[in-house]
C-alpha cells in the first residue's frame, strides 16, 4: 500500500530551485534513506512534505489524501511526524514534558499523555533523561528526544532529519537501534536524511539521492553505493576511503 | 474529573514550596485580624489584584512567551462594564462581571487574530498600540463619562451590599479579592497542566516544532490570550467597585500594562508562583515609594527608573526572574 506519493514537486526560493521536479513514493512499512551533498534540498523536501513550506508546484499525497494545500499542523494530525536538523530549545520543557507535547496530539488527558511519554522514553532507552531540561542536554541526546517527541504523536510516517549527525560511533549504534526499534517494533514507516553512510547502508531498504535539487538516483543501498553518478556527486573519495579503511 | 484533580493537585512542587505557600495563605487569611493602617490594607488589596493580573498575563506572556504590554485595555473593559451597568441600570457586579468578561474576550479575539500574525517585539508594540487606542476612545466617549470618568457613589446603596460589591470597609474587599486570588491559583494550576498549557510551552520553545506536532499555533495563542483577558477583566470589574472612581487615565494607562508584565517577569514568567512573588515585591515597594515621595516633589518618576532597572536586571541576569534563580539554586544542589 502506498503511504506517501510525491509527484513532480518543485520548490523555488526566489531564483533558487531547491527542489526540482522530484517524484517518488513510499510503501507502508518501508525504511527509506534520503542522501545528497550539502544544499541538495533534502531538508527543503521534508519541509514541503510536512507542510512548513508551501510548494511551488507538484502534489503530495499522503495515505490517499492530497495534503499539498494543508498547513503543517493539519499534516501532522493526519499522522506525519518529523524531527528537525537544527533544533533550538528556547523554552524550559523537560524531556518528559517535551515528549508529552507530542502525545497530547492524540489525547487531552495529562495522565494518559504522561504514561504514553514514559513508555516511549523507555522504549528508546532514554528514560533516565526524563527530568533534564531539553536545552541542557548535549546535541546527541536532544536529537533522540525530538525523535521520541515526534513518535509521541503516534505517526504513520516519521521523517528524521540527520538524527545521527555529529555523534560518536557508540551513539550512532544506539540511535541506529532506536530507528530499527521504531520501524520494526512500533510499525512506523520511516524516511531519514543522513550523512552517516554507515547508518544509511545498514538500516534502510531503499535510498533516494538528491543533487542540486534533483533526484539523481534511487535504489537499494548496495546499488546506490556503487552507482557512478552517486559516487561522483556525493559519496566521492570520502566514502571509498571509508570503505577501504573499514575493510582494512 | 481529571480537571478538578489537576486543579487541586500541587504534588509536583517540593514540600518546602507547599509549606511556604500554605504559611503565606494562612497569613493572608488572618491578615485583617492584626491592627492595621488603612494604608497597609489597601496595599494588600492592590497586591492581590496585581497578583491576579500577573497570573492572567502569565498564561500568554509567561507560558506562551508572547510579551503582552496591553493588559490595561482589559482592566478598562472590565471596570467600565461594571461601572456603567451599575450606575446606569443598577445591574449588580455578579451580572456585569461576566458580561465584562464577554466584552473583553470578544475584543481580545478581534485584536488577537491579526496581532498574533506578528512576532516578538512587533507583537509587544502592537499590544501597546491597541491599548492606547482603546483608552483614547474612552477618553472622548461621553456615554462612559469621557475623560472625567465615572464615579460610583456609595451613598446610593446600603453597604454592605454583596450583590453590587459596595462596602464601606476595606476588609470586605480584601476577602473578596482573596477568594478570587485562591480561585485564580487553582485555575492556573489546572491550566499549566492542561493540553493547552503544554502546547503553549512548546510554542515558546520552538514554533515550527510545535506546528509539526499538530498544534495550531495561531489558534492556541488566541485562545490563551482570551483566557488571560478574562482574568484581567474580572479583576477590572472588581477594581471599579473597590476604587469607585474610574478614569481612562488610571485604569487603562500604559503604566498599568507595563507594571503587570514587569511584575510577572520579575517574579518568574512561566511559573505558578512567579507573578505572586513579583507582585509581592513590586506592589509594596511602589506603594511605599509613593507614600514616602508624596511630600518630595521632583522625585516623581522614580518608579519608572525602578522599572527600567528591573528590566535590565532580568534581561542581563536571569530571564526567568526570582523563581528562575530559586530553581537554578535547587538544580545545582541536586546535581
Ligand atoms: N527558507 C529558505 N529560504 C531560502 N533559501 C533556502 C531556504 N531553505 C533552504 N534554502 C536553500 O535551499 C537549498 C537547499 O537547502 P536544504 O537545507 O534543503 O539542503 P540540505 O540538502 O538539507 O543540506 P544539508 O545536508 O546541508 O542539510 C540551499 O541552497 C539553501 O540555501
Ligand atoms: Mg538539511
Amino acid at each position: 500500500m502506498t503511504l506517501l506519493e510525491v509527484q513532480h514537486l518543485t520548490k523555488n526560493f526566489g531564483g533558487l530551485t531547491a527542489n526540482d521536479d522530484i517524484s517518488f513514493h513510499m510503501e507502508k512499512g518501508e525504511l527509506v534513506g534520503l542522501i545528497g551533498p550539502n544544499g541538495a534540498g533534502k531538508t527543503t523536501l521534508f519541509n514541503c512534505i510536512s507542510g512548513l513550506h508551501a510548494v511551488t508546484s507538484g502534489r503530495i499525497v499522503f495515505d490517499g489524501e492530497d495534503i499539498t494545500p494543508l498547513k503543517a499542523h493539519e499534516v501532522a494530525r493526519r499522522g506525519l511526524a518529523r524531527t528537525f536538523q537544527v533544533y533550538v530549545a528556547a523554552g524550559d520543557l523537560t524531556v518528559e514534558e517535551n515528549v508529552m507535547v507530542g502525545c497530547f496530539m492524540k489525547t487531552a488527558s495529562r495522565s494518559r499523555a504522561r504514561a504514553h511519554a514514559d513508555q516511549i522514553l523507555r522504549e528508546l532507552n532514554i528514560r533516565d533523561l526524563s527530568d533534564y531540561m531539553v536545552s541542557e542536554l548535549p546535541v546527541a541526546a536532544q536529537k533522540r528526544v525530538t525523535m521520541a517527541t515526534a513518535i509521541g504523536s503516534d505517526p504513520k510516517l516519521l521523517l528524521l532529519d540527520e538524527v545521527a549527525a555529529g555523534l560518536n560511533p557508540n551513539e550512532v549504534e544506539a540511535i541506529m537501534a532506536s530507528i530499527r526499534h521504531v520501524h520494526d517494533e512500533m510499525g512506523i514507516t520511516v524516511m531519514l536524511i543522513e550523512h552517516v553512510m554507515e547508518l544509511v547502508m545498514k538500516v534502510t531498504h531503499r535510498v533516494i539521492v538528491l543533487d542540486y535539487g534533483r533526484k539523481i538516483a534511487e535504489g537499494d543501498p548496495e546499488s546506490i553505493s556503487t552507482n557512478p553518478q552517486v559516487i561522483k556527486a556525493y559519496l566521492g573519495e570520502r566514502y571509498v576511503k571509508e570503505q577501504r579503511s573499514s575493510a582494512g | 474529573m481529571e480537571t478538578i484533580k489537576n486543579a487541586l493537585d500541587f504534588s509536583d512542587f517540593p514540600r518546602l514550596d507547599l509549606t511556604v505557600a500554605g504559611a503565606v495563605a494562612l497569613c493572608l487569611i488572618i491578615f485583617p485580624l492584626f491592627p492595621l493602617s488603612s494604608f497597609a490594607m489597601s496595599t494588600m488589596i492592590q497586591f492581590l489584584m496585581f497578583a491576579l493580573y500577573g497570573m492572567g498575563w502569565n498564561t500568554i506572556g509567561g507560558y506562551g512567551g508572547q510579551v503582552d504590554l496591553g493588559k490595561a485595555q482589559y482592566v478598562g473593559i472590565g471596570a467600565y462594564t461594571t461601572a456603567v451597568m451599575l450606575i446606569r441600570w443598577d445591574i449588580p457586579f455578579w451580572v456585569s462581571m461576566p458580561i465584562g468578561v464577554c466584552f473583553a474576550v470578544t475584543w481580545s479575539f478581534i485584536i488577537g487574530y491579526p496581532l498574533f500574525r506578528l512576532k516578538g517585539h512587533y507583537f509587544a508594540i502592537a499590544t501597546i498600540a491597541t491599548s492606547l487606542v482603546l483608552k483614547d476612545i474612552f477618553e472622548v466617549w461621553e456615554f462612559v463619562g469621557a475623560a472625567r470618568g465615572l464615579e460610583i457613589s456609595p451613598i446610593k446603596y446600603h453597604p454592605p451590599d454583596f450583590l453590587r460589591l459596595i462596602f464601606r470597609e476595606d476588609i470586605y474587599y480584601f476577602y473578596f479579592i482573596l477568594g478570587f486570588f485562591f480561585l485564580g491559583i487553582l485555575y492556573i494550576n489546572w491550566f499549566r497542566k492542561s493540553r493547552l498549557g503544554y502546547q503553549l510551552r512548546s510554542i515558546k520553545d520552538n514554533e515550527d516544532m510545535a506546528r509539526s506536532l499538530g498544534i495550531n499555533v495561531h489558534w492556541a495563542k488566541i485562545k490563551t490570550y482570551a483566557i488571560a483577558t478574562g482574568f484581567v477583566s474580572v479583576v477590572g470589574s472588581f477594581h471599579a467597585c473597590y476604587i469607585k472612581n474610574i478614569e481612562p487615565e488610571d485604569t487603562m494607562s500604559l503604566d498599568i500594562s507595563i507594571l503587570i508584565a514587569l511584575m510577572a517577569m520579575l517574579g518568574g514568567a512561566g511559573s505558578l508562583w512567579g507573578p505572586i512573588i513579583g507582585a509581592g515585591i513590586l506592589i509594596p515597594l511602589k506603594s511605599y515609594l509613593k507614600e514616602w515621595l508624596g511630600a518630595q516633589a521632583g522625585l516623581v518618576g522614580i518608579d519608572l527608573i525602578l522599572y527600567a532597572l528591573i528590566i535590565m536586571l532580568i534581561s542581563a541576569y536571569e530571564p526567568r526572574g526570582v523563581w528562575g534563580i530559586i530553581e537554578k539554586i535547587r538544580r545545582r544542589k541536586r546535581a
